[in-house]
Formats: C-alpha cells, sequence, structure tokens
C-alpha cells in the first residue's frame, strides 16, 4: 500500500484501509509498494474496442450462452482497460500523484483492478450474479472519480504542462466511459434476461420494436433529445436566476426526423451541457432582466454516415483570452472559482440517496422511461443537475471526450462580441468502434 | 504591359467596383504625378537597357544575377512584419523625410524576399521550372531583383532617388499581377511530374510570401502617391475622401459596406451564368469598422461569397438570403496607434511574413451562412488543397486563353489578382491566405445536406 506523503497538508487516515497484497509480500510498516509483476501481465494485454452496432447486435437475441459471453469479455476488458491507465497513473510525476484527489482517484482504480483481475471465468449464470454485484458495487464507488480528478487537475496546475495533463485527463475518461459502457451495458443485459417476461431458453426472434438494448437506445430521434434536454435546461436556469428572469426561446429546425442509435445519456450529456452554456450566456447579457434574450436556434443535419446538432446563440462570444484554454481541464486564472465550485459536487454524488433531484420528479424525461437505468443514477447526473451558476469548467472537455468516443466530434466557433455555434457530429451507422487510443494534441488558438 | 484589353477592361471593373486607391498602378501615373520628368524618362531608357527575358528560357535566367548575391540575400531571415510598421512612416501626405523613411525600410526588406522566392523556385524539379510558364514567373523574379541591386548599398535621402524608387516598385507590382494564373496554369501542365501535397506545399508557401512583399511594395507606392509634393496637382489620383487611409490600409473600414461591395459584383455574373440573384442579409453588428487591407477583404469576401451563391443556385435554394454575421469583440483597453511601440520586432521565426497582431488589436468575425446543401465528405478535405476544383480540366483550359470563355470566368477576378481564378479552385487557399497574412483566419463548417457555415476572423489594428 502506498505510503501517504503530506505535502498538501491533509491528514489522511490509514488505519481502515484494508491490505490488499496477497500475504506472501511483506506486510512492514516500512512503505512495501504494490507488486507491480501483476499490473505489468494485463498492462502487456491489448484491450479489444467495440463498436455501438456490435452491442445491440450482441445483446439482441440474449440466450444464456450470450449472457456469459458477455461476462467473459467484461471480466477481462474491465482490468486490462483498468491496468493501462493505471499505469498512466503511475508514470505521472510523484508529486501530482500524491495529490490528495489524485491518489484517491488512483486507490479507487487500483482497489477496483485488484478485486476485478481475481475474477474466475464465469460458467454459469450464478457466478454471472455474483460477477454483476461487483461491477455495480465498482460502479457506484467511482460515481466521484469525475470531480475528484477535476479538482485534482486545478490544484496540479504548474507541476505539469497542460498540455500533457489534458492529455492524460482525456485519455483516462475516454477509458472511464468505455469500462462504464461495457458493464453498463453488460448489467442492462443481464437484468433483462432475469426480466419475468424474458425467456431465455426460448428461441427469442430479434424483437424490431425493441426500443432498447441494453444502454443502447435505437432510436434517439434528435429533436425529442433536443426538447427534453432544453426543458430541462430552462427550468434548471429558471430555478436558479429566479422567476423575474426572462427566458429565451429554442428554435429547432432541419431535418427533425433524424434517428440513430445511440446511448442515450452520453447525447443528454452533450446537448444538455452545450444549451445551459447557452443559456447562461444569453440570459446574463441581455441589458436588464426583463428583456427576453434571443432565442437559440437549433438545427439538426441528416447526412447518410452522420447527424450534425448545430446550437448557435447570441449570448455575445467567449472572449479571446480564454479560448485556450477552453477544451482543456487546467484553467488558469479561473482555477480557484472552478476549484470552489467543484468541492461543492462531490457532496451531491458521494450521496447519491440524498441527491437533491430538482423538481422534474414531475416532469420525467420522457425518453428515460423506459430506460432500466435512469440517467439519474448516472454518474453524469450530478453534473447534470447542479444549477447553472456554478460553474466547474469540465463541461466543454468532458462532451468531446463523449462526443469523440464513438468516433463524432465537437467543435465550437466562437464569434466574439455576438455568440457561438456548436457542433456536435455524431456518426449515425453506430459501425465505428470506440475511440480507445489517445486523440492527437489539441488544437492551438 | 500597355493596350492589353484585358488588363485594361480589368481597370475599368476595378474602378466601378472598388473603392481601394492603390489598384490601378501603372508606372506611367508615376512619372505623370511627378513633376520631375527628366529624370523620369532617363529611367525609361535605363530600365529598357535590361536585357528581355526569352519568352521560353532554360535556367538559369537570362538575366545575371550574381549567384552569391542570391544566396546572400537568402541566408538572411525573413523578417516578421507588423501593420504596425506599415504605418509608422506616418499619415499621408507624408513629409519627404518620411517617405525616404518609407523607400529604406521597403528597400531593406524587399531583396531578401524576393531572394527566398528565387530560392524556392531554384529548388523545384527541373522538368517543373523548365515549364514555360513557371520559367517566366522564376525570370520575372530575377528580373525584379536585379532592379533592386543598384540601390543595395544607398540610401535613398533625395526626390529623384524616391521617384526612381517608386518606379521600381510599380514595375515590380505590375510585372507580378498575373503570377497566380500563370504559376496555375503551369502546375496543371507540370502535374504529372510534381505530387499535388508538394504544389501545395509549394504554393501556400509562395503566395502566402507574396501577400507579404505586394503589400510592402504597394504600400509605399500608395504613400508616395498621396503625399502632397508629388500628387497635389491631378485630383483624380488624390485620396478622395479617405481621409481613414494610410496608404493601402484602411483604418476605418466597413465589413458590411465590402460585403454588399462584393455582393453586387458577385450576383451580377451569377446572374448572368445561372439567371438568379440569391440574396445576402446582414445581421449582427453591421456598423462595425476596423483598420485593414480593402483590396485584401474584397478578395476573401468575394472568394466566399462566390462559393455561398454558387451552392446555393445549384441545389436550387436561391430563394434562401445568405446570411453574413458580423462580430465584433469588446472594444480591447485602447492604445493610440502613435503611442504604440514601433521599434522592430525580435524576429522570432523565420517564416513567409504573417503580420503579427498586436495584443490589443480589435479582432472582427464575419459568418457566411448558407443553404447550399454542404460540402461532401469526399471533397471536404481537399478544400484547402490549390488546383483542386470540381470543375472538369478541358474547362481549366478555356480559361485563359479563349476568347469565349464561360463570362463567369472571364470577369470574375476582383480583387487583385487575375480574372482566371474561378473554377481553378484557389479560392479557399488564397482566401485563407490573405485572412492568415493578418493574424486572422478561415474555418469551414460544412453541413452536408443542409449548407455551410463558413467562419473570417480579421486582426485589425487598434484603435489609430
Amino acid at each position: 500500500m502506498m505510503q501517504r506523503l503530506r505535502p498538501w497538508g491533509l491528514a489522511q487516515s490509514l488505519s481502515t484501509r484494508k491490505p490488499l497484497i496477497p500475504p506472501r509480500y511483506n506486510t512492514s510498516t516500512t512503505a512495501p509498494w504494490r507488486p507491480a509483476a501483476v499490473l505489468d501481465d494485463w498492462v502487456q494485454k491489448e484491450a479489444r474496442p467495440i463498436s455501438l452496432r456490435q452491442l445491440t447486435f450482441f445483446g439482441r437475441t440474449l440466450t444464456e450462452n450470450r449472457l456469459i459471453s458477455s461476462a467473459n469479455y467484461v471480466r477481462t476488458e474491465l482490468p486490462t482497460r483498468l491496468a493501462h491507465r493505471l499505469r498512466d497513473m503511475q508514470t505521472l510525476p510523484f508529486v501530482v500523484v500524491t495529490n490528495p484527489h489524485m491518489s484517491h482517484v488512483y486507490d479507487l482504480y487500483y482497489r477496483a483492478f485488484e478485486r476485478l483481475r481475481r475474477v474466475q471465468e464465469i460458467k454459469s449464470v450464478e457466478d454471472n450474479e455474483r460477477y454483476c454485484k461487483a461491477i455495480s458495487e465498482t460502479l457506484r464507488e467511482h460515481l466521484t472519480v469525475i470531480p475528484r480528478l477535476a479538482m485534482g487537475v486545478l490544484e496540479c496546475q504548474g507541476l505539469m504542462r497542460a498540455q500533457e495533463m489534458d492529455k492524460f485527463m482525456n485519455t483516462l475518461l475516454r477509458s472511464r466511459i468505455s469500462r462504464r459502457v461495457i458493464a453498463e451495458q453488460h448489467l442492462a443485459l443481464t437484468e433483462t434476461f432475469n426480466a419475468p417476461w424474458h425467456f431465455p431458453n426460448a428461441k427469442a426472434p430479434m424483437d424490431p420494436n425493441a426500443e432498447f438494448v441494453g444502454e443502447v437506445f435505437l432510436r434517439c430521434n434528435a429533436r425529442e433529445v433536443v426538447d427534453a434536454c432544453w426543458l430541462r435546461a430552462k427550468t434548471l436556469a429558471e430555478e436558479a436566476y429566479g422567476p423575474d428572469c426572462a427566458m429565451p426561446n429554442i428554435i429547432v429546425e432541419g431535418h427533425l426526423d433524424a434517428t440513430f442509435p445511440y446511448i442515450l445519456t452520453h447525447l443528454q450529456y452533450v446537448i444538455g451541457e452545450i444549451l445551459r452554456n447557452s443559456i447562461q450566456a444569453v440570459v446574463e447579457r441581455r441589458p436588464s432582466p426583463s428583456d427576453r434574450p434571443p432565442p437559440i436556434e437549433v438545427l439538426i443535419c441528416e447526412a447518410p454516415q452522420h447527424v450534425i446538432i448545430r446550437i448557435s446563440d447570441q449570448g455575445g462570444g467567449i472572449p479571446k483570452e480564454i479560448m485556450p484554454e477552453l477544451w482543456s481541464f487546467s484553467k488558469g486564472s479561473r482555477s480557484q472559482a472552478h476549484l470552489r465550485n467543484l468541492s461543492q459536487v462531490p457532496k451531491m454524488a458521494a450521496t447519491m440517496q440524498e441527491l437533491r433531484l430538482p423538481n422534474l420528479n414531475s416532469r420525467p424525461l420522457p425518453s428515460t422511461e423506459s430506460s432500466k437505468h435512469s440517467s439519474l443514477d448516472g454518474s453524469l447526473s450530478s453534473l447534470t443537475s447542479r444549477p447553472p451558476n456554478l460553474r466547474l469548467g469540465v463541461g466543454l472537455p468532458m462532451s468531446r471526450v463523449y462526443a469523440e468516443y464513438w468516433a463524432g466530434s465537437l467543435e465550437i466557433h466562437n464569434l466574439e462580441g455576438y455568440g457561438v455555434d456548436a457542433f456536435f457530429q455524431i456518426s449515425k451507422l453506430g459501425n465505428k468502434n470506440e475511440q480507445l487510443s489517445t486523440r492527437a494534441s489539441m488544437d492551438a488558438v | 504591359m500597355s493596350g492589353n484589353p484585358h488588363s485594361e477592361f480589368q481597370l475599368l471593373l476595378r474602378a466601378a467596383h472598388m473603392r481601394s486607391r492603390a489598384k490601378a498602378l501603372d508606372s506611367r501615373l508615376i512619372r505623370i504625378l511627378c513633376p520631375l520628368q527628366r529624370q523620369s524618362r532617363q529611367l525609361a531608357t535605363a530600365t529598357s537597357r535590361l536585357p528581355q527575358s526569352q519568352p521560353w528560357s532554360h535556367p538559369p535566367a537570362s538575366v545575371n544575377i550574381d549567384n552569391d548575391q542570391v544566396a546572400r540575400l537568402a541566408a538572411q531571415p525573413l523578417r516578421p512584419l507588423t501593420l504596425a510598421d506599415l504605418v509608422r512612416h506616418g499619415r499621408p501626405p507624408l513629409t519627404a523625410e518620411n517617405l525616404f523613411s518609407s523607400a529604406n525600410f521597403t528597400l531593406s526588406l524587399l531583396p531578401i524576399r524576393l531572394a527566398h522566392r528565387i530560392q524556392a523556385l531554384r529548388n523545384l524539379p527541373f522538368i517543373v521550372v523548365s515549364n514555360p510558364h513557371i520559367s517566366r514567373i522564376y525570370n520575372n523574379y530575377i528580373h525584379s531583383l536585379s532592379t533592386l541591386l543598384p540601390y543595395q548599398e544607398r540610401r535613398i535621402t533625395n526626390l529623384e532617388d524616391e521617384i526612381q524608387f517608386t518606379e521600381v516598385m510599380a514595375d515590380l507590382v505590375q510585372t507580378h499581377s498575373n503570377t497566380i494564373p500563370i504559376l496555375a496554369r503551369g502546375f496543371l501542365e507540370c502535374r504529372k511530374y510534381i505530387s499535388a501535397a508538394d504544389v501545395t506545399r509549394f504554393l501556400d508557401e509562395h503566395l502566402r510570401a507574396r501577400i507579404g512583399t505586394r503589400l510592402i511594395a504597394e504600400q509605399h507606392i500608395a504613400l508616395h502617391l498621396s503625399s502632397q509634393p508629388h500628387c497635389g496637382r491631378d485630383s483624380r489620383y488624390q485620396q478622395d475622401g479617405c481621409s481613414s487611409c494610410i496608404g493601402v490600409i484602411d483604418t476605418a473600414l466597413r465589413p458590411a459596406e465590402i460585403i454588399r461591395h462584393c455582393e453586387s459584383f458577385v450576383s451580377e455574373i451569377c446572374e448572368l451564368k445561372y439567371g438568379v440573384r440569391p440574396t445576402v442579409v446582414i445581421n449582427g453588428q453591421p456598423d462595425t469598422a476596423l483598420a485593414h487591407v480593402p483590396t485584401h477583404l474584397e478578395y476573401i469576401l468575394t472568394e466566399l461569397l462566390k462559393n455561398a451563391f454558387r451552392a446555393t443556385v445549384e441545389s436550387g435554394k436561391e430563394r434562401e438570403p445568405i446570411e453574413a454575421t458580423i462580430a465584433a469583440s469588446p472594444d480591447p483597453p485602447s492604445s493610440p496607434l502613435e503611442e504604440m511601440k514601433i521599434d522592430p520586432l525580435p524576429i522570432e521565426q523565420e517564416t513567409s511574413g504573417p503580420i503579427l497582431p498586436d495584443p490589443c488589436i480589435h479582432g472582427v468575425t464575419i459568418r457566411i451562412r448558407d443553404r447550399g446543401g454542404g460540402i461532401s465528405p469526399e471533397t471536404l478535405p481537399n478544400i484547402w488543397a490549390y488546383s483542386f476544383t470540381t470543375f472538369g480540366d478541358d474547362e481549366v483550359f478555356d480559361i485563359s486563353n479563349n476568347g469565349n470563355a464561360d463570362a463567369l470566368n472571364a470577369i470574375s477576378g476582383v480583387g487583385g489578382d487575375s480574372s482566371s481564378l474561378a473554377g481553378l479552385g484557389y479560392g479557399l487557399p488564397l482566401g485563407r491566405a490573405y485572412a492568415e497574412h493578418f493574424g486572422g483566419g478561415v474555418q469551414v463548417q460544412s453541413l452536408w445536406g443542409w449548407g455551410t457555415d463558413v467562419y473570417l476572423k480579421l486582426r485589425g489594428l487598434g484603435r489609430i
């Protein structure tokens, strides 16, 4: 177990930590280090990326064999992907990894790795049940990762070049999405399999009307998602700014029928973030609170291979000074403000049961009704339900990671002094593999 | 040069559509305007003593330039220019002292720039530079450098020298005015011998450098023309009402006006060719003004509007207006130009001379939005390559020679360079080169199946 140093001045309680080292290693009180050999083995393995289409095809006809195959795929993929990221973290500068937030995440990951790598081959439905339990617990434990990482990055500014830090964060987050996707997908498949109306041994024909295959919503209609995200974003803004504040309208045009398979929570997150930024910009820009701000225009453009959603606002644009750090997790001069705000978020995520749900309970997002994993339980929910004036500084970089995960893209064009155009491009066919390798270095402004 | 109906037509066209002053350059004008015509005539005979370049000459060129000199000049780094450099000599009308200072400043920069270009041309494959068109351009550069070499050791300290020098500048600008279509033609003919990537790489560097070189020369000429001692008499060439102009730079340029100019020009061609005339709606902050070079902006906007109009009409959407949104970044803390430091910047990198923006510069973004169906994914990777075109090869060859050439091609040349650019696919990369020269840029966002958004970012000079 890694000895916690004190450069950051926080006391750490060591007594409650369970020893993770197998007995044959030295457990004296001098700082032993975790055996690197096991990690080395897993780091040698290659991750096997998957595509959205594979996810859906696989899950369409669920038999016991398929379920067990899925379980074993996840069983080896999770520790492999974790191992790669652990090695990444291990090679960061010492002073960075010993930051309390970073080391919290490092510990979480290591514990997960140790637990999951020991799982034996899954051979039966009962084995799978135990395995699913282990995955669920891990997923829940890791809900704090994003805010903690974000805080760690901000606190570590100056200890590493921002470019390298961003590269690390992007790789880490991308991998995190990938692990959660395959884990949550498997959990959803298991739930389907176990559902009372499902007859596992019958030759279930492909149900052409199935809306969901696990986490994948086969018929995301861009227009509906935009409307739903808009409703939510506007409600949050109304709560934050008060009833006297006039809200902008939204105009949605273009190919309104565009429909494609996607993981709904991802879509909601990205569109939600952009809309929130736009609302905040136009509301804060208008000359007086009662003036209705100019509308936000959304365009949906469908082509054979992809769908592009363009969101244009007249919120005054992004100041030139901020542009270089727009996509970065390091925020330069605004770090202190972001750090303060971020520290309010982990409290919400750490106690999911006490999470203050906004008054949306009475108006649930229509598309989540049939989703077995409501977006409100996911790791993104604490981020998406925060009040819009709690600026965290991670919305855009995170959205880009999500957008690029299935080989899509997110671009911002700034008309400084006027407004912003955001372009979210989604690959429609679902046949692009997850992007697990690091993207090329970011554009400079 | 003279008597060419094509260039005279161009002059007429420019006069009708442009309001830029420094375009109609003919070394004769300078001689007409200047009282000291005797010296001018002497120079005319001197120039004619220089050997004529052959219509087809193999390298090395027919004019003799010492290779050592070229090498020596090309070894010196290119100094990055600022817009402040161009206006540092003062507002017109300039005093004689300032005019000499401008001339000497120009002299300090141009030979090096020309030498770099000659060097680059010499490094192209032999077969390419042997092509008559490329060879002609190569010889033009050699000729121009040879006219500047006599000044190498002197400084300009009197009026006669300055007039003579300005004529040399005018000759330079005139000689090289048709470089682009000639180079384009040459590279097209050589496409079997050099890869598209290499052509793009060469042209990108060459044309960007050319922008800067011409700017320096034209600025000096414009300052010369607008300074009292030299052209007070002939009112035609006085800076009529352009009190905000410093040479080729207009310090109160309004993009909205330029858009309207370009719109009327492009929609005429459009109507001629297609029979319909899309409209342009200007919104945002139409009263925005910034300091910039009008001819550059005209070129870029014309090219962008040409693309937008063509796409709009060809996808049957001519009723949909093209939207031009002007956004001005909020005024930075002002720093009057005279107070800005005018010391030469430290040389940071050897570049072809993109002009570095100062920190407190006013920025303008212009978004051109059309509903013309967008750019297909197959075409998109190539839009920034020179000599990429969606016109067929045979159409291209009709262009500068055939009297029956498509009217669109014949008269669509606007904004400084020749008429045969339409269909050669140079508009976007060249437009971007102009924008980037001042620290701005062009970005294209295609929505395939709907339309295209183009973002033109401009940096200005700041408050004067």
